[in-house]
């Protein structure tokens, strides 16, 4: 054989040669180790990695095209691209995109949205939203993730949402697990999952509410018609009531305390006293106390009944 | 219907991913069978080629085919392998299963083509690599010297010796 038949036959060697067995499995499985191995690393480990990680992205995040043509910078992006600190990402009527939030999570951005990356460190991931709807995934310690709107900010707590507004400030944050927490205006509104809030422009966020809460109970809360939220409140909205405390003064405070003590009695060691001076510590542990019960009547659907009032199984 | 799959696996779409393997795998899985004369480290090394393609995903950027970058990746890894392990053995037997060769062809050159593949396999390491690199994948001496971190000379040394041994052994 001389060197041209050699090399003729090595031009007719086959590109693909199946492997004997199905390898996917193997590698499904290492994929799904990786993915717990990293959801058990303690959280603080997590978010140092992120930062070790993060500083060798220059300040950029990754940025893919989901569905038609949004743009970075101006620019269309046809693939994968690089987000840096300034841009924006836009998508008109028909176009989505996907933002990686450094190594913590990622943003899709819904048709009709711009959002900025305004700040990308490891201890700061921050997104300015202009206007339109937003799903973020973030896995990560609280209070990294930041998502800037014109009536406030969204704070993960470690959590899923969405959130969807104008441009004015108008709009709504959906929460699907975690907690967020949305800071505007001068409110606060701690949002767990399976719970909204609305914004509104000028005025910030309103008084959370839960998805199945009452239509009358929605109506009140969005006209600020206290008695009316008061008498439509069932033991599930004890989140809407607990907010409700920090948003009345005087004795009305002292009515909605006595509604939600009715209706989800407060744990060992808050006082009625404590909650009416707005003791942070006693408000606290009753927001742990309510979101404890709200997040295993969601856990245990269909698989247990809980006590809406103290958490515990029903018999 | 791939730059679809693989803009979704970089959206984190698993199943896009497992697609991708099921249209790609025979390639990678060719190429790690060359490179390393083992049907049995060639399984692993396809394995680790994936997974870690799912790690880097990120950073393909669409500048060459995607199928040019996975190649890539693979001889990456397989070098790695190499270099981080002790498998300094000559594997002068033949390999352990050569039917996998014998997959997919047909044709009045299948004999020849099957001896070659068997020949390359018993090749000395280096000269395997290089032969496999250059003659079979079509990479630059230039290329193969990046990916393997040798000198150019070497390369073409390497495949000088290649071809000599190959031919021998196809004459006998």
């Amino acid at each position: 054989m001389n060197e041209r038949e050699l090399l003729e036959a090595a031009g007719r060697l086959p590109k693909s040669i199946e492997p004997p067995r199905d390898l996917w499995p193997g590698i499904e499985s290492r994929l799904r180790r990786r993915g717990r191995r990293w959801y058990w690393i303690p959280l603080a480990a997590a978010a140092a990695l992120a930062a070790v990680l993060l500083g060798t992205r220059n300040g950029g995040w990754v940025v893919t095209p989901l569905a038609g043509l949004p743009s970075v910078a101006s620019a269309p992006l046809h693939a994968a691209g690089t987000l840096r600190v300034g841009q924006w990402v836009e998508t008109d009527d028909s176009s989505r995109a996907l933002i990686a939030v450094g190594h913590i999570g990622h943003v899709e951005v819904r048709p009709g949205t711009r959002i900025q990356l305004v700040v990308a460190r490891a201890d700061d991931h921050r997104l300015a939203l202009a206007r339109g709807a937003i799903e973020a995934k973030v896995d990560t310690v609280p209070r990294i993730f930041f998502v800037e709107t014109p009536v406030g900010t969204a704070i993960d707590l470690g959590c899923a949402y969405t959130l969807e507004m104008d441009s004015l400030g108008n709009g709504l944050l959906h929460v699907t697990a975690g907690v967020v927490e949305f800071q505007g205006r001068g409110h606060i509104a701690r949002v767990p999952m399976g719970a909204l809030v609305q914004t509104r422009s000028g005025v910030g966020p309103g008084i959370p509410y839960v998805e199945d809460a009452p239509e009358a109970l929605r109506r009140a809360l969005a006209s600020s018609d206290l008695s009316g939220a008061l008498a439509a409140a069932r033991p599930d909205d004890a989140i809407s009531l607990w907010h409700l405390l920090h948003r009345v003064d005087g004795p009305p405070r002292g009515v909605v305390y006595d509604r939600l003590a009715a209706l989800v009695p407060p744990p060992p060691g808050v006082t009625r006293a404590a909650a009416l001076a707005l003791d942070a510590a006693a408000l606290d542990a009753y927001w742990t106390h309510i979101h404890r019960i709200l997040f295993r009547k969601i856990m245990l659907r269909g698989v247990r009944e809980i006590d809406p009032r103290t958490g515990t199984r029903l018999r | 219907m791939t730059d679809e799959l693989v803009r979704r696996a970089q959206a984190g779409d698993q199943t896009a991913f497992r697609d991708l393997y099921h249209q790609l795998a025979g390639r990678v899985y060719a190429l790690c069978l060359r490179l390393t004369g083992d049907a049995g480290a060639a399984e692993e090394r396809t394995q680790d080629v994936f997974v870690r393609a799912w790690d880097k995903l990120r950073s393909f950027r669409g500048e060459s085919a995607f199928t040019s970058w996975l190649h890539r990746l693979a001889v990456n890894v397989v070098m790695n392998e190499r270099r981080t392990t002790f498998r300094r053995e000559q594997r002068v037997t033949p390999m352990a299963a050569p039917e996998v060769l014998e997959r997919g062809r047909g044709g009045g050159t299948a004999g020849l083509t099957i001896d070659l593949e068997r020949a390359i396999a018993t090749l000395p390491e280096g000269a395997r690599e290089i032969f496999v690199l250059y003659d079979v994948e079509g990479y630059s001496h230039a290329e193969i010297a990046e990916m393997t971190g040798i000198a150019e000379g070497t390369s073409k040394a390497q495949l000088f010796r290649a071809r000599h041994l190959l031919r021998e052994k196809l004459d006998r």
